[in-house]
């Protein structure tokens, strides 16, 4: 189909405007990328182009007679943020609220627009520029008045508005009602578990608040042991006074490293709660001192990792529960992984402990 | 000491000789040095010919592991004796360096 004059007109107009619209589209892009940054805010997706001449001539042939010049035509660069859950489009709208001028006359909130007893296609919609003290170029000004369209939507809704519009849109042929009625189906279900999500995650950091909350107050016979609350109670550093307790011994440097994997001992040494490692550290830790002082004493080496002090207080726990070499070799395949060094190690580690009279 | 260094396409693989003590250590970082600032992304050492580290040549291990982590790469220590691994071991460097 041939297209009008009119539209041949504002067709001619994007041609020569396109390394602008592809100038703006960087732009956008950049800064929703910084703006994200700076916030810590992970998203799914975040995507720009600008409008194909193909795609722009299909729109002129349905529907030019709307539209009075190119600029009346608001997605010619458009933006979309694809957030993983449906609570955090709220979010980045308040913060793209503040980054751009908002067009609200033409932006949309079509999660507003279905009626109760609908199902369909839920997203944001602003058309939005670019204001001056957030982006200028002299040699390119007029990038400052051009409209663009920023989408806002969870990734379930993504999902749902691509098929829907791979099913819609690209055919031809009208879709029968039961297919129509199947989508609007599936996009209720897809609400409902965008909104599962979204809850699972409110509790799960509420769980989290409320077990450091616990952690730090020092109430740990209440705080069940797992990997979050493991972590939260190693940043109160338990473990670090016999560290540097053992670093003394040769007035070494003490390195930082991670405890994590040390998670895994405690549930061979049956340790149910935070509370249960508090009472290993206290009664292993002379123990632990005494093994270091043994190993270390006269090597003249003068640093040592953080997680020595961990290494001795489960090698000692193990031999005073009567857990015996074999319960060293279980400790150092739990640590280090299957390795050849680790018989002769828990061999070794068994005769120095003997000495000290922990076995 | 000494070590001999053979890059090849993939990894590079690094030979340890002999004792890093106080003497010698400066020379060790110098010679891995070159590992430090480029050439590819993981390195494997055989440790067959070690027969003593001191503080200064864990340290350097751990400089050295620290670049290759930071290019994405991985360092692996093998074939140690069991007087060299005792130190890694005590000084709880066998938690923070891939001792195969």
């Amino acid at each position: 189909m041939r297209l009008d004059m009119h539209s041949e007109m504002i067709l001619e107009e994007y041609r020569s405007q396109l390394p602008v619209f592809e100038r703006l589209q960087e732009v956008v892009l950049n800064q929703l990328r910084r703006c994200l940054d700076d916030h810590n805010i992970l998203v799914s997706g975040l995507e720009a182009r600008v409008k194909t001449e193909k795609s722009l001539t299909g729109k002129l042939e349905l529907k030019g007679y709307k539209y009075r010049t190119l600029d009346d035509i608001t997605d010619i660069v458009g933006a979309r943020i694809i957030t993983y859950y449906s609570d955090e489009v709220d979010l980045i709208s308040a913060l793209v609220e503040k980054q751009f001028h908002i067009d609200w006359e033409n932006s949309v909130d079509k999660r507003k627009m279905l009626e109760t007893d609908r199902f369909g296609y839920l997203s944001l919609h602003y058309v939005c520029r670019i204001p001056k003290e957030l982006f200028f170029d002299p040699e390119m000004p007029e990038l400052n008045q051009i409209r663009f369209e920023l989408q806002m939507r969870s990734t379930l809704q993504h999902v749902w508005a691509n098929m829907y519009h791979d099913m819609g849109y690209k055919s031809d042929v009208e879709i029968p009602v039961e297919y129509q009625r199947n989508m609007g189906r599936l996009a209720g279900m897809l609400e409902l578990v965008d909104e599962q999500f979204s809850r699972i995650r409110r509790e799960i950091n509420d769980y989290r608040r409320n077990v450091q909350s616990l952690v730090a107050s020092g109430n740990f016979n209440e705080v069940p042991l797992n990997g979050d609350t493991f972590r939260s109670y190693l940043e109160l550093k338990p473990f670090h006074r016999l560290a540097e307790k053992i670093a003394a011994i040769n007035q070494a440097e003490l390195y930082e490293d991670s405890l994590m994997p040390y998670f895994k001992v405690f549930y061979l040494l049956g340790m149910k709660t935070i509370g249960d490692i508090e009472r290993f550290r206290n009664e292993y830790s002379e123990g632990a001192y005494q093994l270091a002082l043994l190993q270390l004493a006269g090597t003249g080496l003068d640093i040592v990792a953080c997680s020595v002090a961990l290494q001795n207080l489960c090698i000692v726990a193990i031999l005073k529960q009567g857990f015996g070499e074999a319960g060293l070799l279980r400790l150092f395949g739990l640590v280090y992984g299957d390795s050849s060094y680790n018989e002769q190690r828990a061999q070794r580690v068994y005769e120095q402990a003997q000495k000290i009279n922990l076995v | 000491m000494e070590v001999i260094i053979n890059k090849q396409l993939e990894k590079t693989l690094v030979e340890v000789k002999g004792r890093i003590d106080t003497t010698n250590a400066e020379q060790f970082q110098h010679d891995l040095m070159p590992l430090m600032e480029g050439g590819p992304k993981d390195i494997d050492i055989d440790c067959s010919g070690l027969e003593y580290t001191s503080s200064q040549g864990l340290r350097t291990f751990l400089m050295l592991q620290k670049s290759v982590n930071a290019k994405g790469g991985q360092m692996v220590l093998r074939h140690m004796n069991p007087m060299v691994k005792e130190v890694f071991d005590i000084t709880g460097f066998s938690n923070i360096i891939t001792i195969l």
